[in-house]
This record gives C-alpha cells, sequence and structure tokens, in this order.
C-alpha cells in the first residue's frame, strides 16, 4: 500500500484560516529615548566608556566590554563612512522599485558605531569608504524616530 | 531593583517615551490532512469515523492515516456509534475570556465506544448536573440539525447522559 491513497478530490481536504494578534508597543529605553529626543533637534548623541574610551552608537546605558555604567554623553559629529552597502531592486512587499535605492551601514566619525540608513546617492558611485553625511528632515517633520535623518549624501 | 536607573511602564507612560508600535499581520492557514479532513466532513453527515490498523487492530480516533506504534500506513476507514464514556472532565466556572459565570460549562474528554483505549475527543457536557457528571458515565452525542452543520467538532452541540445508563 503507498503511504497516502491519490488524491483525486483535493477540494475535500480541508483547513482552517487563522489571524495571530501580535501588536507590540516596543520602547526604545533611557538611552535610546535620550537620543532620539536628541535627534528630533538634529543632534546625534553618543555614549563614551570612562574606562575603555570606546563610544558607543546607538548609545548604550552599559558598556560591554567593561560592564560599566556609561554615565558621559557626547555629541558627535555629522559624518561617517561607508562600511558596507546593499543596492536595493524591490520594496518591503517585494514590487520592483522604477529606481534602485542604495542602503548602508555608515561607521559614525569619532565612534565605534554607526547606522544601518539610506543613502542618496547612485549606486554606481557608492564605494566601501566614501565619506558620507546626514541630511535630517525639516524640524517640523521631525518625530524622533532614525527616519528624522532623511538619507545620508556625498 | 532600585540601584537600576529603570522602572517598569504604564501603558500611558509607554505613549510618552519615544516608541514603536507595530500591528503586524499574522495570519495563517492550517491544512487538515486526510485524515482529519475525511473526519470533518463525516461529522457533518452526522457520522464518528476512525481509522483501523490491521497490525496492531486498534481503531484510531480521531482517525490517523499513520499508526504511530507500529509505523504503518493505517489501513480502513470504520464508522463508530456516537456514544461513549466519559474519562476525564472539568467543571468550568470560568468562560472562555477567563469571566466568572453562574453556571458552570461542564467539559472532558469521551471515549468513543468501538475505539480503542487511550482515545477519545474533547466537548462539552449538559442535560445533566455538575455532580452528576464522574468518570465512567455513559454519554451520547446530541447533534445540530443537519442544516446547521459545517463540518466541525462543534456539528456536535454536546454529550447527554446515554438514556438508561447511571
Amino acid at each position: 500500500m503507498t503511504f497516502v491513497d491519490r488524491i483525486e478530490r483535493p477540494e475535500d481536504f480541508r483547513h482552517w484560516v487563522g489571524d495571530m494578534e501580535a501588536q507590540y508597543v516596543y520602547t526604545s529605553g533611557i538611552a535610546g529615548d535620550k537620543f532620539f529626543t536628541e535627534l528630533k533637534k538634529g543632534k546625534i548623541l553618543a555614549t563614551k566608556c570612562a574606562k575603555c574610551g570606546k563610544v558607543f552608537l546607538p548609545p548604550r546605558m552599559y558598556c560591554e566590554d567593561c560592564f560599566c555604567e556609561l554615565t558621559e554623553w557626547i555629541e558627535v559629529p555629522n559624518k561617517g563612512i561607508v562600511e558596507t552597502f546593499t543596492v536595493v531592486h524591490v520594496d518591503r512587499d517585494e514590487n520592483p522599485l522604477e529606481t534602485p535605492e542604495v542602503r548602508a551601514f555608515i561607521r559614525m566619525e569619532g565612534t565605534d558605531g554607526g547606522f544601518v540608513h539610506k543613502l542618496n546617492i547612485p549606486p554606481e558611485s557608492v564605494e566601501i569608504g566614501i565619506p558620507v553625511k546626514a541630511v535630517f528632515k525639516k524640524e517640523k517633520e521631525r518625530e524622533g524616530r532614525i527616519t528624522d535623518i532623511q538619507y545620508f549624501v556625498k | 531593583m532600585e540601584k537600576y536607573p529603570g522602572k517598569p511602564l504604564s501603558s500611558k507612560e509607554m505613549e510618552e517615551v519615544t516608541h514603536e508600535k507595530w500591528d503586524p499581520a499574522v495570519k495563517y492557514a492550517w491544512s487538515c490532512g486526510e485524515a482529519m479532513s475525511r473526519f470533518l466532513n463525516e461529522l457533518k453527515k452526522g457520522k464518528l469515523v476512525g481509522r483501523k490498523c490491521h497490525k496492531c487492530r486498534r481503531v484510531i480516533f480521531p482517525p490517523k492515516m499513520f499508526c504511530e506504534t507500529c509505523f504503518r500506513p493505517t489501513d480502513e476507514w470504520v464508522y463508530l456509534p456516537d456514544t461513549g464514556t466519559v474519562m476525564t472532565y472539568s467543571v468550568s466556572y470560568l468562560d472562555m475570556d477567563a469571566n466568572r459565570i453562574e453556571e458552570p460549562i461542564l467539559v472532558g474528554v469521551i471515549a468513543i465506544d468501538g475505539a480503542s483505549e487511550n482515545m477519545g475527543i474533547m466537548h462539552y457536557f449538559e442535560e445533566m448536573k455538575p455532580e452528576d457528571l464522574t468518570f465512567g458515565l455513559k454519554v451520547k452525542a446530541v447533534w445540530k440539525p443537519e442544516k446547521e452543520r459545517t463540518g466541525a467538532v462543534t456539528d456536535i452541540k454536546y454529550f447527554k447522559p446515554l438514556e438508561g445508563s447511571k
């Protein structure tokens, strides 16, 4: 005998359709809250470890190497270096984009961290190592989110 | 906890700090497979169907296409009566949303007559007092009218005591 008899009437098979409720609110935490509040004002803040000197961006409350609390806040310059990038040809729903966009990890100057963000640079002129700077949205349009930085340009 | 700078937030406070809100669309479809599909379709006709394994001779109910003790496909469909025995039960003073209720909901597992040991379906009990519900009570299915049946386990409304038993 075969494992299952030949299926001749697939419409006889039943299925259940469900919809799980999974709403959530994720708060940005003490360091994150300060970071986003200042980002709204057009400032990029990082925390610095007094012991090892590591500069955390986005800011953290604790140094992951020294396990000590980070109390020193510094404003960092609005520029960085493209560390790695991807050329995106589809949107989040996998629809093709008319013009490809570039997403990059930008190592911010004077820090050991950075952001994943959009580059407003044509894909053919992006290279690892090029200097870029953040362009903020108009002050009125800022909401205290990472998208308050509109994109990075050369 | 006080030596640490964090604190629990109320729902209102969460809205006051920077936050991210998301409502992901988590949809799914679950296929019942061959055995469960037939089981549900037979319920619509007012019948209970099990699956027999010729090697261990068990009648598996609810039906399965594979015998988990013999590691082989099951062989035959068998119809079973809509009577059985209460194996275990609960008297619940909470409804489905955990609200307290005056009249308890009676639920339990029924071993259907003709099926092998340690098998059964979970269902409601009605037409009885909570104190009458007991292990070993003989029960019979009360079905919805044929037109209202949808091919779901709720096509059986509930189980009631089998007449003449007790």
